[in-house]
């Protein structure tokens, strides 16, 4: 029995001289991170280079990426699970751990955009079903809890049987095995429906809002699912690669590419047909001449447009596309790393095509409660602009390490793959063949 | 029922910023925010008309106009929709309101309101004079703020204060649900339009252009200097609906601001004999 005979493995034994500078070097970032929440909760949300025509910014734009990244991990461990497939097993426990780290990041980012976080109770003693954030609360929330239970309902016999207190007493039996087996069936017929979920009201939040340009388009869920896939298993990859080269996780080389190939074909989804599926109508409807309507479907307004389809979006696709590339590691890996990114810019794209311009715009315009750092020295705009502070950059930083703390405590303490075989016999939660 | 809407003549409008200023001081609006704003419509700056002169070969096309603006209070109001904790909020009388002790500062709403017509305490709220004016309670740090309709001047049967200190009387404000009311009866004579009517926020407010309306007559139960107890000449001391509008309006009893009973926002108490 692979479960009593077979061992499990844990990435990180014990941490090494690098590991802990590594360590060192989150848990500086979270107390920067801590202490520039300190001084926003002091000085209020001036501390921020948001303003009133421009009222969300780096907050929002990485709650959406964090969102969306939390949803490759739990979908590649738990889509195979739903066909009874033993395909990417290798990956299915890290990816867990990577979509909870995720969603906890997404979660934390929303308190300090909040102008009152004491009052955040509120979300309970007197919501609005008619908010879509009333919706997406209860839907990050549920989908962390959703995590953190398939996690360790994965790992738990595994941490039973290195007598880790992490498997709260809970024993491995053949009975339990079976059990087992059928809970990871329903968590991963729950945690498909869970994850579309999530990405399509976070998706809402923008696209039910009539005044701010191009949000309001039926397109925006579907685009957040895509975005969703594309970044959340880049950083599945990149996490794998990265965790393959620094600890005892090992990667399955020919998953690996496989993986990658899946990447590409979310990509080009993604970029290339949702992408020109928004664009067109627009462009067909706002001009008259053919070589017009072309120009103006294919070339972009703005740097972050570029930063999205061009870096995060045709190079990597065409890095996954050739066969002899995408056969390298450190290919498969750019190509993650850029699609990552590209979606970061994304989302900065969508909240700026939202904010930039004021519907109504004519002077003096809309006070801003407070002058754009360095750009007006009145109180008055007639469009949104916005740059980040310092103060903003360091506590989104510190959240983010918050989040590779938990990956990499995970790696330490929670067992995350199995040792005794191949991957398809391994960690299937004892379902192998007899 | 009640639906309250206001009326803005816009031919009627001279683009004085009495409005603008009225609000800011009789809701105690902090510095660097405005809930009523007039803009120019026309040219790039304030108060500039778009166009070409007549003169020099010019175009002779010069044009401009003045539309105030602040909150519209919306019938389908999306920042009533999206606030996650019904701090925003639609009153039966139809005036859209935000209780300030719920809002979690999330800005969603800000995000929803098409007209830019909220604005957000960033830091802790500065006033002029420090101790505040007007009639209504400062807001803290963190909330999202607007344009209430006065609510706390309607719940005592006056008009809002821009209304009554437009001196070219190009604001109306009255109850759109009663036929016989001047509101009702000006959107029904005149072109009225609602700002970025394509959204399909319904708003409450209309702008009349085209032609001139006869602009605003009395439309209170009384004159406000009738009303005995509220003479804006007053020294303030028997001010006694301010008592009231301090229980109406939700307003409570220890507000920061030292200037009670300044509902009428030609002289406020606090500075009896002042001529501001
Ligand atoms: S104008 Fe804006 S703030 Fe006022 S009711 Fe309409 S949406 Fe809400
Ligand atoms: S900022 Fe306040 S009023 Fe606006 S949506 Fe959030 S809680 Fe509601
Ligand atoms: S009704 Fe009152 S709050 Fe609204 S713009 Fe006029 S003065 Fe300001």
């Amino acid at each position: 029995m692979a479960a009593n005979t077979g061992s499990s493995r844990v990435a990180i034994p014990s941490f090494s001289g690098k590991g802990k500078l590594w360590i060192g070097l989150l848990v500086a970032l979270m107390a920067a991170g801590i202490a520039a929440w300190g001084y926003q909760l002091t000085t209020g949300l001036i501390a921020t280079g948001m303003r009133n025509v421009f009222s969300w910014g780096l907050y929002i734009m990485m709650f959406v990426l964090f969102v969306g990244l939390s949803a490759g991990g739990l979908i590649i461990s738990s889509a195979p699970k739903f066909f009874h497939s033993h395909r990417y097993e290798g990956f299915a426990r890290l990816g867990v751990l990577v979509s909870l780290a995720c969603i906890i990041v997404a979660g934390l980012l929303i308190l300090p955009d909040i102008g009152r976080p004491g009052r955040i109770y509120q979300f309970f003693t007197s919501p609005d079903f008619r908010s879509p954030m009333v919706w997406d609360f209860g839907i990050v929330l549920l989908y962390g809890l959703l995590n953190l239970w398939y996690l360790w309902l994965l790992t738990r016999r595994d941490l039973a049987a290195r007598g880790s207190a992490l498997a709260l007493g809970f024993k491995d039996t053949e009975a339990g095995r079976e059990r087992d087996r059928t809970l990871m069936f329903w968590t991963a017929a729950v945690a498909l429906p869970t994850a579309v979920a999530l990405h399509s009201v976070t998706g809402w939040i923008f696209a039910t809002q009539v005044g701010r340009g191009d949000w309001f388009s039926p397109l925006v869920a579907p685009v957040f699912i895509a975005k969703a896939l594309v970044s959340g298993l880049g950083l599945l990859l990149v996490v794998s690669v990265l965790a393959d080269r620094y600890t005892n996780f090992e990667v399955d080389r020919e998953e690996l590419t496989s993986l990658g190939k899946i990447l590409g074909i979310f990509l080009a989804f993604h970029v290339v047909y949702l992408l020109a599926a928004e664009r067109l109508p627009h462009a067909w409807a706002d001009h008259f001449e053919f070589w017009a309507i072309m120009s103006n479907f294919l070339i972009g307004d703005s740097v972050y447009f570029w930063l999205w389809t061009v870096v995060g979006g045709a190079v990597p696709l065409a890095m996954l596309a050739l066969p002899t590339l995408r056969k390298r590691v450190s290919v498969i890996f750019t190509a993650s790393v850029l699609a990552v990114v590209g979606t970061m810019f994304e989302g900065i794209r969508l909240v700026f095509t939202g904010y930039e311009v004021a519907n109504i715009d004519s002077a003096p315009g809309i006070s801003l409660g407070g002058e754009y750092t360095g750009i007006t020295t009145d109180i008055w705009a007639t469009a949104g602009s916005y740059t980040p502070t310092l103060v903003e950059i360091a506590v989104t930083l510190g959240i983010i390490a918050f989040g590779a703390f938990i990956v990499t405590l995970g790696l330490k303490y929670v067992p995350i793959q199995r040792v005794d075989a191949e991957p398809s016999y391994a960690t299937d939660g004892g379902k192998q063949d007899q | 029922m009640t639906k309250h809407g206001l009326v803005i003549d816009q031919e009627r409008c001279i683009g004085c910023q009495a409005c603008a200023v009225s609000c800011k001081q009789e809701n105690n609006v902090p510095m660097g925010q405005f809930w009523n704003r007039v803009l120019t419509e026309g040219g790039e700056k304030m108060d500039t008309p778009s166009g070409g002169y007549p003169e020099d070969g010019g175009s002779g096309s010069l044009d401009m106009q003045y539309q105030p603006t602040a909150c519209q209070h919306c019938e389908n109001a999306p920042c009533v929709k999206v606030c996650p904790v019904n701090a925003t909020y639609t009153r039966d009388d139809g005036i859209v309101e935000i209780d300030y002790d719920k809002c979690i500062g999330c800005r969603y709403c800000m995000a929803a309101c098409p007209y830019n017509a909220r604005v957000f305490n960033w830091d802790e709220p500065e006033h002029m004079p420090e101790e505040g004016t007007g009639d209504v309670e400062a807001r803290p740090q963190g909330v999202v703020e607007k344009c209430t309709f006065c609510s706390h001047r309607v719940d005592e049967g006056l008009d809002p204060a821009c209304v009554v200190n437009c001196p070219a009387d190009a604001r109306i404000f009255g109850d759109l649900d009663d036929e016989s009311s001047t509101v009702s009866k000006y959107i029904d004579k005149y072109e009225t339009d609602q700002l970025l009517e394509d959204r399909g926020t319904d708003p409450n407010t209309y702008y009349i252009s085209g032609e001139m309306s006869p602009g605003r007559p009395q439309t209170s139960d009384k004159m406000e200097s009738e009303l005995d107890d509220v003479s804006p000449w007053s020294d303030g001391d028997d001010d006694v609906p301010s008592k009231e509008a301090d229980s109406a309006g939700g307003e409570s009893s220890g507000s920061s601001h030292s200037v009670e009973g300044g509902e009428i926002p030609y002289a406020t108490p606090a500075k009896s004999g002042g001529d501001d």
